[in-house]
């Protein structure tokens, strides 16, 4: 027994001595790599979303029937999913934020972790109270809560080892992202970009909670962690230094300071090149004429070191948004994509803007952008040179003008994809991508800032694409190395799950009637299973295994109410942003909380 | 007249090969766990008394007269999510289309109820 951990010590030490690698992020890795664990919310560094166990396959996968089910006793949209380690599952709330420690053995509570939140801080989150799951390393589970308390509790007994304050609720800042672990620091990003904040992420410290570094999306170089000199982006065909003050060139004034490019998507994370991938959001207001310029780096695509935080490389999707299309999507990370004949290793992006987009994640070479969705109309293509769309002038909402209500963009606000996290199969190098088929009209209006407010701009309103099947969802295949749709399956309402794709040869998401359904990777028209949970499902589907049976869960719950007694009220309750107050009458229905419904086959 | 129509409807689509899966279709095509949950949550919204579960069952079979099973989960999908928060509560209340079929079923659950003896 003692000479067992002088061994095990032996080894830590000698881990912790290799200059650069950490040793809790040896640990995460090696949990993934385990695929009985979905140690990550996107199962790895690379945000795949993809498992090799293949017990459930497409033969038997017709068979899967519900194992158990949990509630969060928590209404309003679940998004995220649970992780799995070991024979633990752990399973977050949206707002108050609870974290479940569920023991696989007997689906018994181990320990509930319940923040007190100020609930002034939901009129402040945009988008309804969400939250995208929690994180783990170094026996602890990482939870980052709405008020931008960002908490390290002990995963085995759920106390609070160390907390602190990423951001200021009173000025806009809240948080929906899921913190990620990279090597040993915890990074996390900042919501608000509808209430005029200045997008950052920063890197805690995971024994301490010590913020080791913080990097803005937009403002002076030191405060982005940006060498005018190294750091890189395609300019003209090639990569150039961006030179000095990028940023701040590319605002009127001081606007920057409230520029938006908020962060709270999904990160990825390449070992080699030490380097972590993320995207920045709109720019604030969404009233275009407003904010003249390029509005850099909100709409970005950031590759940084993450040890440093120092920015190797930009590119921006979208300069001077004109539909809010936030660019903070997941970054997939893939190798050896044939792109034009010629393996290489690549960051993928579907981006809110309707474009796929694959880049070279060593140097940030633009190889692909493509519409991933036929109807994107706003541009007609990313000039392959300026790596610039080009803007057609009848949905520019700039061109247009304040005031002008600009008819028919595709795709609408929410983009050809929102944050919902698509999959990428490594055996035929496919993605797997859920999407909106929805267009719309918009109206910019000027609005004054004031801290702590709504700061948008405009109003618009949604329909299904015209001209295509009459839905408002795709569930697509698409191979980024030649930027084409391999296959699309229709969709009645926008796909908002996040995709799983296994080694079983199958592919799974949930839809907003409820159904989790599984296709046949190699042909997703096919589908192979469909089942109906309590709720519309934007949460995501992970996969793990214990005692030697494969599992599927997949949090159930999005808001709204059960139709029962529901005649009253439809006419109500039309408010757009900040309306969580689409609740207020909430109590007088059935309430449905979130569900966790895990599947196995019999 | 078009009730009779839509039973026969769902009944040809009940038995058509593929349209049951694996959570079983009832008569109607309407699956029971679908019928189970939507009696019990009627139940639970009327204080859970005996009486409802003769009142829920009533309205479940009405909405499955009035309804095939697919256009029951497209319209209560679409009148549940009128309600939801925020921006992206917009694709459901936005499109003519889904608000269009979001109150038809409203409606048609409300006729329901007043038959069924359901409170609203």
């Amino acid at each position: 027994m003692a000479s067992k951990r002088t061994y095990t010590w032996g080894i830590l030490l000698g881990l912790a001595a290799l200059p650069g690698l950490a040793f809790a992020n040896q640990e995460v890795i090696k949990l993934t790599q385990d695929s009985k664990n979905w140690a990550m919310q996107a199962g790895n560094m690379q945000n795949q979303r993809y498992s090799a166990l293949k017990q459930i396959n497409k033969e038997n996968v017709k068979n899967l029937r519900v194992a158990w089910t949990f509630s969060t006793g928590v209404l309003r949209g679940h998004e995220g999913g649970p992780l799995v380690i070991g024979d633990m599952l752990y399973i977050h709330s949206p707002f108050p934020n609870k974290v479940f420690a569920i023991s696989l053995a007997d689906q018994q509570i181990k320990w509930k972790y319940e923040p007190r939140q100020d609930p002034t801080v939901i009129p402040v989150m945009c988008c309804d109270t969400v939250n995208r799951g929690l994180a783990y390393a170094d026996g602890k589970i990482f939870l980052q809560q709405a008020d931008t308390n960002l908490v390290a509790l002990d995963a085995k007994t759920g106390k609070e080892m160390w907390k602190v304050k990423n951001g200021d609720p009173k000025k806009g800042e809240t948080n929906t992202n899921a913190p990620h672990v990279f090597k040993d620091k915890v990074i996390t990003g900042i919501s608000g970009g509808e209430f005029g904040v200045r997008g950052f992420v920063a890197a805690y410290d995971i024994k301490s909670g010590r913020q080791v570094w913080k990097a803005y999306s937009t403002g002076p170089d030191a405060e982005m962690l940006m060498d005018p000199d190294k750091t890189m982006t395609w300019t003209d065909g090639k990569m150039a230094p961006v030179g000095r003050d990028s940023s701040l060139k590319s605002w009127q004034g001081d606007q920057w300071k409230i520029g938006g490019g908020t962060t709270w998507g999904w990160y990825s994370y390449d070992p080699k090149l030490n380097l972590m991938y993320y995207g920045s959001g709109n720019p604030s207001t969404w009233n275009p004429v407003q904010r003249p310029g390029d509005n850099k780096w909100s709409m970005t695509i950031w590759a940084r070191d993450v040890d440093t935080g120092q920015a190797k490389w930009v590119y921006q999707m979208t300069p001077h948004d004109e539909w809010d299309f936030d660019g903070v999507n997941e970054m997939i990370l893939a190798d050896g994509v044939n792109v034009k004949g010629k393996p290489r290793n690549v960051l993928v992006h579907f981006d809110r803007n309707g474009f796929g987009y694959t880049l070279d994640r060593v140097t940030g070479q633009l190889l692909v952008a493509e519409k991933y969705d036929p109807k994107v109309n706003w541009a007609t293509h990313v000039d392959m040179k300026t790596g610039r769309p080009q803007v057609v002038a009848k949905y520019s909402t700039q061109a247009q003008g304040a005031d002008v209500n600009t008819k028919q963009i595709c795709p609408a606000a929410l983009g050809t994809k929102d944050q919902q996290p698509a999959a990428y199969n490594p055996a035929n190098k496919m993605f797997y991508v859920p999407t909106n088929h929805v267009c719309m009209d918009y109206e910019p209006f000027k609005v004054e800032y004031t801290a702590g407010q709504p700061y948008v701009g405009a109003t618009l309103s949604m329909f299904p694409a015209p001209g295509s099947h009459g839905g408002m969802g795709n569930f697509i295949m698409w191979d980024a190395g030649t930027g084409k749709i391999v296959k699309s399956k229709a969709e009645k309402f926008s796909v908002w799950s996040g995709a799983l794709v296994t080694a079983g040869g199958i592919a799974c998401y949930g839809t907003l009637e409820g159904y989790v359904k599984c296709v046949d990777a190699s042909n997703i028209s096919k589908e192979l299973y469909k089942f109906k949970t309590p709720s519309g499902i934007i949460g995501n589907l992970n996969t793990w295994q214990y005692k030697g049976k494969q599992y599927i869960g997949v949090l159930s719950g999005i808001g709204g109410w059960a139709g029962i007694g529901l005649a009253a009220g439809l006419e109500k309750d039309t408010d757009g942003l900040g309306a969580v107050g689409g609740y207020k009458e909430l109590k007088n229905y059935t309430e449905l909380g979130g569900v966790l419904t895990v599947f196995v086959l019999p | 007249m078009s009730s009779t129509r839509r039973v026969a409807l769902s009944l040809a689509l009940a038995m058509a090969p593929g349209a049951a899966w694996a959570q079983g279709a009832g008569a109607t095509g309407y699956p029971t766990v679908d019928r189970v949950e939507f009696v019990l949550e009627c139940m639970q919204k009327n204080g859970g008394k005996q009486e409802f579960l003769y009142k829920c069952a009533c309205l479940v079979d009405e909405i499955a007269r009035a309804y095939t099973y697919d256009d029951f989960v497209e319209a209560s999908t679409a009148a549940r999510y009128q309600s939801l928060a925020g921006e992206r509560g917009g694709v459901f209340r936005d499109p003519p289309q889904v608000r269009e079929t979001a109150k038809r079923y409203l409606q048609t659950q409300g006729d329901a109820m007043k038959h069924c003896g359901v409170p609203r």
